[in-house]
């Protein structure tokens, strides 16, 4: 049983076509890269799991998108329902104008959830998951932008892990972080994966290597090789596939 | 290839360089200055009468004595009662326009409409006050016809800068947010409008500025000419600061008498606007702080 | 415990096995060879199949690393000394099953006279002992450990050197045995390999701990640095 599919899909921006027949599966538990030059839609492709390009307007998909077997895009599908199972976590860590504690709270409150030791004790859990209690757990009503860039994109992926996900969506995760605050990040990757089935948008190829188990590749809104990351890495199949990841083109 | 030397090169680089930078240097510095001269002008000329009695007291004797009072207590109504009107519809059309409406000819439109109403000349606005708020709806000449009439005026900026200030808050913080279950109205409520808070205080507090000076459009809808006493409701007529000063500098009883009461006046008009920009800096950089500790 | 250091413990852990795995082998071939037993020969032979198979692996392990991770400074040395220790392992393993093709191949046996004179007993145990001491080294990260294993080849050198005049000697008086006799100088020259073995072994793992290249050196030098 694959935890998401993608089935033949092309996706538009307005008349031009920014996505061309993809097919993946992604098993759960696993990690999966999705690298390639600027503009080669991997980002694009992310953001269909989770239906964040219905914000874009002029946008069409074709295909299919099944998450546990059921098509996301059906008609009648609740949106907000598929966003708490699909958790995302962005380029530049984005905490909320809030405190520590009230992001991590945030996604709760607005689903409902009013209970306060289960927030409380949701919050904690949450923190801990991604290694930052212990450096905040004495300053939760300060504001989450008195963190450094590091602690704010992990206390960014508690908030994604408050509402009890099974995907997390991460969109270059790292790229605005420093070389150690990158590492906790990528070791972070690595753990959540007993939980947790996550795709990661990358750049940087050898972040690729080091956290997925599965690497797909993006050209031109094409997908150009999907394979075991260490395939990829070692022996592409493809030689555009291994143009790129050895830095001759793009 | 010819030799190029380095040294001449260099050398000539920087003149131009520094040629450049001077021109910009003096120009900015002339804006600088020609404002320092204006103020400089008013001050010297108006400090003069400007006491705790002009401030408090009935103008008197045809407006060459006495002070201003019920001119800044007039004014300070109509800016009360235009951001009344124009704060909370343009924020909520700037939030509409920013946050619901899908790009398409609807949302050209509006944008358009706004834009052009930011264009209209203030006495056309003056105008259409008249015959709308005066005459139409018969609120007579009184500060309700005269603050509707200056917040239509306040509201493309009102709208204008709220919009601005929306647009700045990054789209991650939506999608974030979005990105956990929320709904659009959650969101821009809980995410989207507290960032944008400082910068949309701003706005209002600049189109204050705007608004208190403006004299046409008050002109036929609610300003005095001379009324030496306070409003008592909305209804009642006003004087105005902007519009005794043209009334004392134009058509006064004794226009060389009261010359020092006019600069006096535009000091007064000058430093409510001053404190109003002062207000805007201290109120963004305290909701910013808020914002961050909420 | 990051990512990167599950691999290499893991790929330490392998290269260990496949360490121990080896010097069974050279137990077993030891054994073989004094009690001229040819089934343990037969059995030796066939275990340098699951050698060859632990060096396609830790081949493998070694370039996945390298693509996956990127490895850097100690971690970079680490990968590259396994990497020419796993090759120096397998080499001890074809020397071993070549050992045990002699002992599976010869007629009679060994003059016990003979063994005694060229000292071959005592130059196996020597080898044997290298290997488990660089072993030793290379598991708990000791380079004296790894040093020592240099004045031990001393040893196996001269053994080898004079094994020639003794072997010829031997032959001119017992021209009965040349065979066996041959079998044995053979023997003599792959234990002497083995001890390089060993010592390239330990000089890689010098070169992962101390970043020191002991190459080429007089074995003076090598021992004091």
């Amino acid at each position: 049983m694959y935890k998401i599919e993608s089935k033949n899909v092309d996706f538009f921006y307005g008349s031009s076509q920014a996505l061309k027949n993809i097919n993946i599966a992604i098993k759960p538990n696993t990690v999966t890269a999705l690298i390639g030059p600027s503009g080669c839609g991997k980002s694009t492709y992310l953001r269909l799991f989770n239906r964040m390009n219905d914000l874009i307007d002029n946008t069409k998909i074709s295909g299919q998108i099944l998450i546990d077997g059921d098509d996301i895009y059906a008609k009648g599908v609740n949106v907000d329902s598929l966003r708490k199972k699909v958790g995302m976590v962005f380029q530049k860590p984005n905490p909320f104008p809030k405190t520590i504690f009230e992001n991590v709270a945030y996604g709760l409150r607005v689903n409902g959830i009013s209970d306060k030791k289960i927030i409380e004790e949701r919050v904690e859990t949450s923190i801990k998951q991604v290694v930052l209690w212990d450096e905040v757990k004495d300053k939760l009503k300060k504001s989450a932008f008195e963190l450094s860039g590091g602690q704010q994109q992990r206390l960014c992926i508690a908030r994604a892990l408050a509402i009890q996900p099974s995907i997390i969506l991460m969109d270059e995760p790292t790229s605005a972080l420093d070389p150690i605050s990158t590492s906790k990040v990528e070791e972070l990757i690595y753990e959540l994966k007993t939980k947790y089935t996550i795709v990661i948008v990358t750049h940087n190829m050898q972040q690729a290597g080091r956290v997925s188990d599965t690497t797909a590749f993006f050209y031109m809104g094409e997908l150009i090789e999907y394979d075991n990351t260490k395939t990829i890495f070692t022996n592409p199949k493809i030689e555009r596939t291994q143009n790129y990841i050895t830095g001759r083109f793009g | 290839m010819d030799v190029i030397d380095e040294n001449k090169l260099a050398k000539s680089k920087k003149r131009k360089q520094a040629i450049a930078f001077w021109i910009f240097r003096i120009l900015s510095y002339s804006v600088v200055a020609i404002l320092f001269i204006i103020l400089s002008f008013i001050v010297i000329k108006g400090i003069s009468v400007i006491n705790w009695n002009f401030i408090s007291q009935m103008p008197e004797e045809g407006m060459t004595k006495g002070g201003i009072y019920p001119a800044i207590i007039g004014t300070l109504c109509l800016v009360a009662g235009s951001m009344l009107f124009a704060f909370p519809i343009g924020v909520m059309a700037a939030i509409y326009m920013n946050e619901y409406v899908k790009a398409g000819l609807i949302k050209k439109i509006i944008k358009q409409m706004t834009n052009n109403l930011a264009g209209i000349p203030s006495i056309v606005f003056g105008l259409f006050g008249m015959s709308l708020f005066v005459n139409k709806l018969g609120f007579g000449d009184s500060i309700l016809a005269g603050s509707l009439t200056l917040g239509l005026l306040a509201l493309p900026v009102v709208i204008r800068t709220t919009e601005e200030s929306l647009k700045a808050v990054e789209d991650t913080f939506r999608q974030a947010s979005l990105g956990l279950g929320a709904s659009k109205w959650e969101t821009t409520r809980k995410v989207v409008l507290p960032i944008a808070f400082p910068n949309i205080i701003t706005g209002l507090i600049l189109s204050i500025g705007r608004v208190s000076g403006e004299t046409a459009p008050i002109l036929f809808t609610v300003a005095a000419y001379f009324l030496p006493k306070l409003p008592t409701s909305i209804f009642d007529q006003a004087m105005a600061l902007p519009y005794h000063l043209y009334v004392i500098s134009t058509s006064g009883t004794n226009i060389e008498e009261s010359r020092p009461i006019a600069y006096g006046t535009a000091l007064v008009l000058i430093i409510i606007v001053l404190i109003a920009n002062l207000l805007a800096n201290a109120l963004r950089k305290y909701f910013g702080k808020k914002v961050k500790m909420n | 415990m990051s990512h990167l250091d599950i691999e290499l413990q893991q790929l330490k852990a392998e290269t260990i096995k496949m360490w121990q795995l080896v010097n069974l082998q050279l137990t077993k071939g030891k054994e073989s060879l004094l009690k001229l037993d040819k089934d343990l020969a037969r059995e030796v032979i066939l275990s340098e199949r699951r050698v060859n198979a632990y060096e396609l692996k830790l081949d493998r392990d070694c370039e996945n690393i390298f693509a996956l991770f990127n490895p850097v400074a100690v971690d970079l040395r680490f990968v590259l000394a396994v990497l020419k220790i796993n090759n120096n392992l397998e080499r001890t393993g074809d020397i071993v099953e070549g050992i045990a093709k002699f002992v599976l191949n010869v007629d009679s046996n060994f003059d016990t006279k003979l063994l005694e004179i060229t000292r071959v007993v005592e130059m196996y145990a020597a080898a044997n002992n290298m290997m488990e001491c660089v072993l030793e080294a290379f598991d708990k990260e000791d380079t004296s450990l790894a040093r020592k294993v240099f004045q031990q080849d001393e040893l196996l050198d001269d053994i080898n050197v004079k094994a020639n005049s003794i072997i010829a000697d031997y032959i001119r008086n017992h021209p009965d045995n040349i065979d066996a006799t041959l079998y044995l100088l053979s023997i003599i020259r792959k234990l002497e390999r083995v001890g390089d073995q060993a010592k390239n072994m330990a000089e890689e793992i010098i070169f992962y701990i101390e970043a020191k290249v002991l190459k080429h050196r007089s074995k003076v030098d090598k021992s004091k640095e």
